[in-house]
């Protein structure tokens, strides 16, 4: 930590302030000794001159002291120790030099040696005053950098928070795809060539590095749209997708593969626990400064499903609640065979 | 002639089986079902020498559509990825193949297959070891699927008011009606949630949202009775358990 007074415009206000204190002290001599203003000034600007480059130096006594409560006597020592040796030095030298500058006359000899005590006083005084303002400036700039490194350190947390809940790729969906693959080549090498080529392209997207953190819909709803139509490549007909895009919505914001969960979701309660076709819907609507987004799955709602659900659902709504900061943009709604999972996505104001 | 059955709900995954059997003329193969309700059908219907069987199924896994058949052919797994099963398959004789998989190793699987047929080795002692493997490693019940006649039951646990133990089997108690399977008290007491059943019994296991009072009979001796009506014996321990769980 650096000296205070002596960075940035530190020096203009420490020397303001003794300027003032020096006239005010040059005022009170004139005052109660009826000295000239001309010996007034003198004395003053030599006693406040000392202790202008004195208290300069206090500054090491505070910096090098901890205010811990293991080391207060310590503390109490070496302030001691500090205001002592200062406070000496400080009027000595006034005093030695006011001698020599002075009219050398009985008078202000008397005046000068009588003046060794208030001024011993006054430098005690000065030295508090110093040492507390800088003890004030020491705390306040740690606990400034506390905040700061507390504030770092929420930054970090919340980035490997989200690195965590992005959604991760479903092996189970890729192992199956590859096998789809590997039986196409056989039966309809054409359409594993196309396969392959969705599956790279979902694969870029969801694991690319050059994500940010804010896709449009536009983009999340193509890598989606690659999502299903490989889904419909392992299971025929049996899947059915319908979209409802507002073509305002395209252009809206939401955080990257924030689907992606939802959509794994609506694919496993339909398609993968049920032997009946299946139908999911997805919606998105332009409103205001929110992007409504909808999926709706049909699903049996006899199953008895293995465990293991909740997990996708409750990553979108931590994650989303860690971006937006807001606690319910997520609302599902069970009604009979349907299950819908709608998110309202905030848009940030216009820069 | 070796009769064979895929049971895999992926189309291009049966596909793929299919053509690779290609090359063994002496397996036939005479089904294909895309879930484990047509699997165990066809299985009765055709009593089989092999099965091809996917475990990630809807409505009942490979797994569970095993249990329910009482001689079961030889089996060759087939799953995409699955760390408990291929753990499982590893302790066990009976193969698997992850997909995607190569043809070496699907004609590999299917000779060591073949040469276990022909030798009549009987498959029944390797599903009881696989069941107990995954038993041993499974994650804890949250369903169970019985049997009656060819009515297939999937029982969720908050359908089951209690288990009672009958010689090898187990008779699960539960909305949709009794049920025997072919199971062991001490499988379920370690596997199934503990906050949701307690063993009371020796021979009986309650669900705790089922109990509705619980009665001194004689001395040192408890009578539990459920919402359903059933009352049944509370043993020493069991009374132990009981007090624990119900805070009384």
């Amino acid at each position: 930590m650096n000296h205070p007074f002596l960075k940035n415009k530190g020096i203009i206000f420490y020397t303001a302030v003794w300027l003032f204190v020096a006239i005010l002290f040059g005022l009170s001599l004139g005052y109660f000794y009826d000295f000239s203003t001309k010996e007034a000034n003198i004395d003053s600007f030599i006693f406040n001159g000392t202790f202008y480059g004195l208290g300069l130096a206090f500054w090491f006594v505070v910096r090098y002291n901890s205010f811990d409560s293991s080391q207060i006597l310590n503390l109490i020592v070496s302030h001691l120790a500090a205001a002592a040796l200062s406070v000496a030095a400080g009027v000595f030298i006034t005093v030695t030099i006011l001698k020599n500058v002075l009219p050398q006359t009985e008078e202000s000899l008397i005046y000068l040696n009588n003046s060794i005590v208030w001024r011993a006083g006054l430098g005690l005084l000065y030295y508090a005053v110093l040492i507390l303002v800088y003890h004030l400036i020491k705390y306040y700039d740690d606990l400034r950098d506390r905040g700061q490194q507390q504030a770092q350190l929420e930054t970090m947390l919340k980035e490997s928070e989200l690195e965590m809940l992005k959604s991760q790729i479903n092996p189970h969906f890729i192992f199956n795809s590859l096998n789809s693959v590997a039986s196409l080549t056989i039966t309809a090498p054409n359409q594993a060539r196309e396969m392959v080529v969705k599956l790279s392209d979902f694969l870029r997207y969801s694991l690319g590095k050059e994500n940010h953190l804010l896709n449009t819909l536009e983009e999340e709803m193509a890598n989606l749209m690659l999502y299903l139509e490989i889904e419909k490549v392992r299971f025929g007909d049996r899947l059915k997708v319908e979209t409802q895009i507002d073509i305002e919505a395209l252009s809206f914001t939401l955080p990257n593969l924030i689907l992606q969960p939802l959509i794994e979701n609506a694919v496993k309660h339909g398609i993968y626990e049920s032997l009946e076709d299946v139908t999911i819907r997805v919606k998105a609507k332009a409103e205001n400064d929110i992007l409504r987004l909808s999926m709706t799955n049909e699903f049996d709602p006899k199953a008895v499903s293995k465990k293991g659900k909740g997990i996708g659902l409750k990553n979108v709504r931590e994650r989303l609640r860690v971006i937006y900061g807001v606690p319910k943009l997520v609302f599902t709604e069970t009604n009979e065979n349907l299950f819908t999972v709608r998110l309202d996505i905030p848009q940030p104001s216009e820069k | 002639m070796i009769k064979a059955i895929i049971v895999d709900d992926e189309k291009l995954a049966r596909d793929i089986i299919k053509a690779y059997l290609q090359n063994f003329a002496q397996v036939e193969l005479i089904a294909e079902c895309g879930d484990g309700f047509q699997g165990l059908k066809a299985i009765q219907e055709h009593q089989p020498d092999l099965l091809f069987l996917d475990i990630q199924m809807p409505k009942i896994t490979g797994f569970e559509m095993l249990e329910l058949i009482e001689h079961p052919p030889v089996v060759i797994f087939s799953t995409a990825f699955d760390q408990y099963a291929i753990k499982a398959f590893e302790l066990n004789a009976t193969d698997y193949l992850l997909k995607p998989y190569a043809e070496e190793r699907f004609k590999g699987a299917v000779q060591k297959a073949i040469d276990k047929i022909q030798t009549k080795t009987s498959a029944q002692k390797e599903i009881e070891t696989l069941t107990e493997k995954r038993e041993e490693l499974s994650e804890g019940i949250d369903r169970l699927v019985v049997k009656t006649g060819n009515k297939i039951h999937i029982l969720g646990l908050d359908q089951i008011a209690h288990f009672e133990a009958q010689d090898d089997y187990v008779a699960i108690h539960s909305d949709q009606g009794k049920f025997l399977k072919l199971m062991r008290m001490k499988h379920l007491e370690d596997n199934l949630p503990s906050g949701d059943f307690i063993r009371v019994h020796r021979s009986h296991i309650v669900s705790i949202k089922h109990i509705e009072k619980l009665e001194l009979y004689e001395k040192d001796s408890y009578l539990l009775s459920l919402k359903t009506g059933a009352q049944l014996p509370v043993s020493r321990s069991g009374h132990t358990k009981l007090k624990e769980v119900l805070k009384y």
